[in-house]
């Protein structure tokens, strides 16, 4: 175990006028440190290609994640793909990412556009060793990773991408590396670098993808803990041991709620500054505390960032307010989607008196339930999770 | 004068915003800049009655409606 982790972000468009997509991205994790993503790209569009990629990508992700050799999975897949009777090619394509203790990768690559290798927001040349089994040329790679590398694989949607509208060759992975170059920053998530990529393709499709699409980003990053306290605890007595936990943990501290402020102000001999600036008219405005890094109004703040959290992991959605504006919950909702990647809860159970009154949209249990959502959602986006009750 | 307006939860969803916006109007419109000082805190402990405003320490409950009669009383009276 060192102090890095890997990110990682995909993204796909459906072929216009298709229900399903063909492209398919599974992402096994095995143990702390070891993480596989499979990228397979059925043959056609809709149901077929869907199946057939949803095929390949389950065998060998099961098949790696029962620790069988990259070597044997690939070999079964080779074998096992059968070739289309109509068109005389095997039926899916597949990108096999591995890696190890976030410091090495080991590729894979069958027909897909082959890997980018960013480091430090510049591309970069690897070693690639060809091998053909069953007739199928297998392009394998291994590469020992630094922070910040970012690994970009696509389906052949991305270079296909403007061919007859807006390019007469649509553009090719040339391109893409320039285009990736020309838009990386070192802060910028797995997820962000990914939906900035199919983002463009979809611009050059002119909003009518001709192929389905997927962009896959695989970031090596550093750990980083958030610590997160909302609610005063159920006994009172248990404050300072609430506090003393909470403001012991190294990462960022964010603290949400107007008495549950008040309390770690106190706990901290500081003071609450409150601003009077109304960023976002529904937002409550934030507030200061000495050693303190943000400090919030509660439940109407929270549940701001829990649709935040919904629709950063439904849409593809880059330019989304919270990524650019200042009221507690985009401040909120930025910290824990981009900055961190283990985060801790502290919830207070103590139930306010005056939200229980069921004209208010705020009462004990909407509270409790935002903060089970907002886990499950934050899991999803590959952070590490921890929940105290107090 | 020191005039501070709750922000909390409870305060904030009965119009903490409103009654923020309609004091700043009215301390602008009658140049009580220099006299005047306004502030919000994060819950005032007075929930049930929000939204809570305290007058150098005394508590007053008031919604936008009443933000204008409350100023006459409590800020403008007193200050004259």
């Amino acid at each position: 175990m060192n102090n890095l982790c890997t990110d990682i972000g995909h993204m796909s468009l459906t072929k216009y006028g298709e229900e399903l997509c063909g492209d398919m991205v599974e992402v096994i994790e095995q143990g702390d440190d070891d993480y596989v993503v499979v990228l397979a790209d059925g043959l056609g569009s809709g149901v077929k290609a869907n199946i057939l990629s949803t095929l390949t990508s389950k065998i060998i992700s099961t098949m790696i994640a029962n620790n069988m050799p990259l070597e044997m999975c690939v070999d079964t897949i080779a074998k096992t793909l059968p070739i289309c009777s109509v068109r005389g090619v095997a039926y899916s394509t597949f990108t096999i990412v591995r890696i190890i203790d976030n410091k090495e990768a080991e590729i894979a690559q069958y027909d897909n556009p082959h890997v980018i290798l960013l480091r430090d927001g510049k591309n970069l040349v690897y070693p690639e060793t060809a091998a053909e089994i069953d007739g199928k040329m297998i392009y394998k790679s291994k590469i020992s990773l630094k922070l910040n590398d970012t690994l970009i694989f696509t389906s052949d949607g991305a270079v296909y991408a403007g061919i007859g509208e807006n390019m007469n060759f649509g553009w090719q992975r040339d391109q893409i590396i320039e285009f990736m170059e020309e838009y990386y920053r070192p802060d910028f998530t797995a997820k962000t670098l990914s939906s900035l990529l199919l983002d463009q393709c979809d611009k050059l499709y002119g909003g009518k993808p001709g192929d389905d699409t997927t962009v896959c980003a695989v970031k090596i990053r550093e750990r980083k803990s958030v610590n997160l306290l909302m609610g005063p605890p159920r006994d009172p007595a248990d404050v300072n041991k609430m506090m003393s936990l909470f403001f012991g943990k190294n990462g960022k501290h964010i603290v949400c709620g107007g008495t549950t402020s008040t309390l770690a102000a106190e706990f901290l001999g500081k003071e609450v500054k409150t601003d009077l600036k109304y960023l976002d008219p529904e937002i409550p405005p934030i507030a200061e505390i000495d050693g303190v890094d943000l400090t919030t109004e509660g439940v109407i703040t929270m549940s701001r960032v829990l649709e935040y959290a919904k629709s950063y992991l439904n849409d593809d959605d880059i330019y989304a307010d919270w990524s650019v504006r200042a009221d507690g919950a985009s401040q909120i909702a930025r910290i824990l989607f981009q900055e961190a990647t283990d985060i801790n809860f502290f919830v207070g159970t103590a139930i306010n008196p005056a939200h229980q009154n069921p004209n208010l949209p705020i009462n004990f249990n909407i509270k409790m339930q935002l903060v089970t959502e907002l886990s499950e959602y934050l899991k999803k986006m590959g952070k590490r999770i921890k929940v105290s009750y107090f | 004068m020191k005039v501070v307006v709750c922000i909390g939860s409870s305060c904030h969803l009965k119009g903490s915003r409103e009654v923020v916006e309609k004091l700043q109007n009215l301390i602008n419109d009658n140049n009580l800049k220099d006299k005047v000082t306004l502030s919000g805190k994060f819950c005032m402990g007075n929930c049930q009655n929000g939204v809570s405003v305290t007058v150098d320490g005394e508590l007053f409950s008031v919604s936008p409606d009443t933000v204008e009669d409350f100023f006459k009383t409590n800020v403008l009276d007193r200050l004259s």
